[in-house]
């Protein structure tokens, strides 16, 4: 038996029954780690030691009744703008480098409660900007699927980890995208929920209004079950929604009859590649055959999003980043002259040029004189945006839509031209401007066998929804892994074969 | 110079609010601790934490908006204000630029000019910056948060004053209100009150304004009016001279008496203010705002008229007591226990205001409890002591807060009230004065006087002079 | 390009940023930041005359705290990941002159 192949769900339940201990679960993901690191680079911190002494802690809390929830004693990757007591939090940037939290993530601790063990931190796109986790200063992360490819971004690292076997399921952040496309890319389930849902306390902000924390798993109930975890309303963070339907697992039965089903007619224009068209509408079609109810519809003001989203983000972002300063923490320069030289060195070392690019935006559009063209402006977009989706769902319970236009690029091909990778975000991105809850699915490969995700968007609230969809759509597929995966078990399984032989 | 000109001068009041905890954090806002003792990754600017509002300080901010006459925003918001400086840990301040929670108020000011009204352009609520300290030494600055994160609300008037005395009293009415309210104890010198002064100048008749400066750095009504001068005279010299006013932000040094423009290239000014999104907006509701409006406590102007109505005080009495909140809850609470409000206010107008003034003390500085006055007003009421030993008894409870009673016995200052032994020292001195004896009953009504005093000087004091003068007399005519 | 950025604003933006840039990257963020400002300039195609500009996307509002003190001092966390720290206090180069 292969304990990694097991889904969290799988392997929560062979740990209370006492099948499989928490720590022989740790090692596992750990080996596998090791093995897979060189080539996926999915992780910028692992934390062997502190992995297996939560493991051995949680162990024995399960065996004394302490813990019994779904999750404890599961193997979890945590992307690295969650800021986690006592371990190293980056953001995948310079200017964090050496910044080791004094406090933990309201979703981390909600995980914790129920029993994680936490393997470390996984690489994204410097501060979550960027869609290909090539932003990084920790270097890139691969695709599982291909090496030569890259797994999406920002929570790059999160997905290529979930899909190579790494851990069993992991938390990202999606702030235009950043959950829902790499899932596609990398072929695992993600869940991007409506705003408010899970706490922001801890996650390093970068668009404060637009970002949420999710989960990134291997299959939907795997997903559903972190979700309904680390859902909870949380004091700290004032925009924080009190919800009393946060039973999600509830929803894990694939019900769609009579789904209505709104297919926006903008989101499969040209621009999308056909093979990930054909495989959306397929995924529609095994919905429908279901006795859900399709139809095409005009959402309107989709072009409209992009520019909306760079400019709002843009401007949180060069307000949240200004705190990373050399002054209380993270990256300081070696040699300056005077403070304001000091904050200047410090920031243009300490931050690669995608985030600076930003910031420069996003100081632009606030700046005096351009306030209101701009940023008002973009506020005034986003309101009709969100009426346009109030429209929407006052006719679909669902909308679907692809992640992305295209699979998984080749790597280093997007950084090249930046307003041409902020275009791939379009059908992610808009969910963000709306606060509504996301999700992505499998649904097939492409012609050179890279993962194809479907994208299935909610009114604010209905995840349950989501979910119902997603199971159908899981029913009629099942889970691949990428063969790498398997062959990296595969290689430090014989390795520690060939030692016990030896012994 | 022949021209006259006339000084326009707006403020910008911050005042710390009397909060337990800071405006977005638990964090306590004692004064003074050890560097970083009160702070938290929010007050700290730390990755990942966030702001949540204390509701005190919308509640203070509208309890001075309603006592300040002001339209309350019903529906208000948090914007970030962003600034690199390293005293504000996330470089922008949260404040309020687009929806303020009050504005258009008002405050009625006296000065020997007259009465006057200053209006009140808005009220915010925001939070205060860290401290720096510099080291002359190590060529560095230190910085401590403690105070980062105290919530302030910033008062900004129209450019409604003409002078450093209306400046001067619109600062003492805003003063009175806040400690009224007890939203701010609106000390100057520990900063929890502090004034930035808008000045400009322009030729008696002109309509338009002339080009303003800020001033910073004002911790005293003192610096405020030399400042004030200061900036007066600089402007004219200017406009005499054919020089613009430059608009810009100056820091005054008092010990100097001048003020230095604080520019620099690297700051633009330029704040780039937007909603913040970290935080909701405050909706005010009608009810919300009534509570507010009926535990508004009595201000100044109806306690004022209460004293004189109700315990007969002389209007400048009245005024002197209520000047500062704290004398007028010293002198409230000792008339309550004692019940001779008029005994405690003479008490606290003569005796009270002539030892803070020996003493250098501002009247908020007066810290004896009521109770001990009180004692001391029942001691003459019943005649154990004589009022000159209650007037030294009286500076021992101003400087130390001693209990009369006690103190009275320790000291062994109770009067006299044995007759006999009374009557003994009086016919031992008439025995040694038969001079003054013969002079009484030549009809020179002093001599007995004279008696009078030997007497009081033998005894210490501590005789009851009234009856001391009875029995001298009646001795004497025996003698 | 309708946009151009120039060298003054670019230098300006550095210094609300706090960032410095060398001579090229001031050269590729001119660049880059008029082609963004077309692209966002498609917005104007948009009538949004009356419309509310949208900070929160649900109509929460008064969340509060009460006034009670619940954090202790916890300097030596704070401090923790100070780059230069002196007596309790985070140091940092002379601010005034």
């Amino acid at each position: 038996m292969s304990i990694l192949t097991l889904t969290a769900v799988e392997l929560g339940e062979r740990i209370r029954a006492g099948e499989i201990t928490a720590q022989e679960a740790c090692a596992a993901a750990l080996a596998q780690i090791k093995a897979a690191e060189p080539k996926i680079n999915g992780f910028v911190t692992v934390d062997e030691e502190g992995a297996l002494k939560q493991a051995e802690k949680v162990q024995r809390q399960i065996e004394e009744g302490k813990l019994s929830g779904p999750l404890a004693g599961v193997p979890v990757g945590i992307k690295d703008n969650l800021c986690i007591k006592g371990m190293r939090t980056t953001c995948s940037s310079k200017i964090l480098s050496n910044f080791v939290p004094t406090y933990t993530a309201e979703a981390v601790v909600n995980l914790e409660k129920a029993g994680a063990v936490i393997l470390g931190k996984t690489n994204m796109d410097e501060f979550a900007m960027g869609s290909t986790t090539e932003t990084s200063a920790f270097g890139v992360t691969r695709n599982p699927w291909n090496l030569d490819h890259v797994p999406g971004g920002s929570s790059g690292g999160s997905c290529a980890a979930v899909a190579a076997n790494e851990c069993f399921y992991a938390l990202g952040s999606d702030t235009g995208g950043s959950i829902r496309q790499p899932s596609s890319f990398c072929g695992v389930v993600g869940i991007k929920p409506t705003y408010g849902t899970v706490s922001r306390y801890g996650l390093v902000a970068y668009g404060s209004s637009l970002d949420q924390v999710g989960p990134i798993a291997r299959n939907v109930r795997d997903c559903v079950t972190v979700l309904e975890t680390i859902s909870s309303h949380d004091a700290k963070d004032s925009t924080s929604v009190r919800r009393q339907d946060t039973d999600f697992t509830s929803a894990l039965s694939p019900e769609v009859k009579g789904l209505r089903i709104g297919i926006p007619r903008d989101y499969f224009k040209e621009g999308l590649n056909p093979e990930v068209k054909e495989a959306v509408l397929k995924a529609v079609k095994v919905l429908t055959d279901q006795g859900a109810v399709a139809e095409e519809f005009d959402l309107s003001l989709v072009d409209y999003a992009i520019p909306a989203y760079y400019v709002i983000a843009s401007a949180e972002a060069s307000s949240n980043l200004s705190r990373f300063d050399g002054v209380k923490y993270g990256y300081r320069a070696e040699e300056y002259n005077g403070l304001h030289d000091m904050y200047k060195k410090s920031r243009s070392q300490g931050f690669g040029p995608e985030v600076k690019r930003r910031i420069m935006l996003g100081s632009f559009v606030l700046s005096s004189g351009y306030y209101d063209a701009y940023y008002l402006k973009a506020l005034r977009t986003k309101a009709l945006i969100k009426q346009a989706f109030d429209q929407a769902f006052s006719r679909y319970d669902i909308i679907i839509a692809p992640a992305s236009p295209y699979t998984a690029p080749r790597l280093g091909e997007s950084l090249k031209d930046p307003l041409q990778m902020y275009l791939g975000d379009i059908y992610t991105i808009s969910v963000n401007l709306a606060g509504l809850p996301g999700m992505t699915v499998p649904c097939g490969q492409d012609s050179q066998g890279l993962p194809i995700g479907v994208q299935l968007i909610g009114d604010c609230f209905q995840e349950k929804k989501l979910i119902r969809a997603a199971c159908a759509l899981e029913e009629s597929r099942g889970y691949e892994s990428p063969a790498l995966a398997g062959e990296l078990e595969n290689s430090w399984n014989a390795e520690a074969g060939q030692k016990e032989a030896a012994v | 110079m022949s021209k006259q000109y006339e000084t326009v001068i707006g403020l910008e009041v911050h005042v710390e609010l009397a909060t337990k905890t800071k405006i977005f954090c638990s964090c306590s806002t004692q004064f003074g601790g050890e560097p970083n003792t009160h702070t938290c990754p929010v007050c700290t600017g730390m990755p990942g934490s966030l702001p949540v509002l204390n509701k005190q300080v919308v509640e203070y901010a509208l309890a001075v908006g309603l006592a300040t006459n002001c339209q309350i925003n019903q529906y208000c918001k948090f914007d970030r204000k962003n600034y690199f400086y390293p005293d504000n840990p996330q470089n922008y301040q949260i404040s309020q630029l687009y929806l303020p929670i009050c504005h258009d108020g008002w405050v009625e000011i006296e000065t020997e000019a007259g009465k006057k009204k200053v209006r009140i352009h808005e009220i915010h609520m925001e939070e205060d910056a860290g401290k720096l300290i510099h080291d002359e030494w190590e060529d560095c600055s230190l910085v401590d948060f403690n105070r980062s994160g105290v919530p302030l609300i910033e008062i900004v008037s129209e450019a409604d004053m003409r002078s450093a005395d209306e400046v001067i009293a619109y600062l003492e009415k805003l003063r009175t209100t806040i400690q009224y309210l007890g939203a701010s104890d609106c000390k100057l010198q520990e900063g929890s009150m502090r004034a930035d002064v808008n000045l400009s100048v322009r030729e008696a008749g002109q309509e338009k304004f002339g080009t303003r400066t800020e001033m910073k750095n004002l911790n005293s009504f003192r610096a405020i009016a030399r400042a004030i001068e200061g900036e007066r005279e600089r402007q004219i010299d200017l406009l005499e001279s054919g020089e613009p006013v430059v608009q810009e932000t100056r820091r005054w040094d008092d010990a100097k008496g001048i003020s230095r423009a604080m520019r620099s290239k690297e700051d633009a000014q330029d704040y780039r203010y937007f909603p913040d999104p970290d935080l909701v907006p405050v909706v005010i509701s009608d009810e919300w705002l009534e509570k507010i409006r009926r535990a508004q406590p009595e201000m100044r102007e109806e306690k004022m008229a209460r004293y004189q109505e109700e315990f007969g005080l002389p209007a400048y009495d009245a005024q002197i007591l209520t000047g500062s909140k704290h004398l007028a809850d010293l002198f409230e609470a000792a008339a309550a226990i004692c019940g001779r409000p008029k005994e405690v206010s003479n008490w606290l107008m003569v005796e009270g205001m002539r030892l803070a003034k020996e003493l250098s003390m501002d009247v908020d500085e007066i810290s004896f409890s009521p109770e001990n006055l009180a004692a001391l007003i029942g001691l003459v009421e019943k005649n154990v002591i004589n009022r000159t030993v209650a007037k030294a008894v009286f500076e021992e409870i101003f400087k130390s807060d001693v209990d009369p009673e006690k103190y009275v016995e320790e000291k062994g200052l109770k009067m006299v009230s044995d007759q006999g032994r009374l009557r003994q020292v009086i016919e031992e001195i008439i025995a040694a004065n038969p001079q003054s004896v013969q002079d009484f009953k030549n009809g020179k009504e002093k001599a007995a006087g004279f008696i009078v005093g030997q007497t009081m000087r033998a005894m210490k004091g501590k005789a009851d002079p009234a009856a001391v003068n009875q029995l001298v007399k009646e001795l004497l005519s025996q003698a | 390009m309708a946009n151009k950025i120039s060298d003054e604003t670019i230098e300006y933006v550095g210094i609300l940023a706090k960032l410095e840039l060398s001579p090229e990257e001031k050269e590729d963020a001119k660049e880059d930041m008029a082609r963004m400002l077309d692209y966002i300039d498609k917005l104007n195609e948009l009538d949004t005359e009356g419309v509310e500009p949208m900070s929160h996307v649900f109509p929460v509002n008064n969340v509060f705290r009460e006034d009670v003190v619940e954090n202790g001092d916890d300097r030596e966390n704070i401090l923790a990941n100070a780059p230069e720290k002196r007596d309790g206090a985070f140091v940092v180069p002379r601010t005034v002159e």
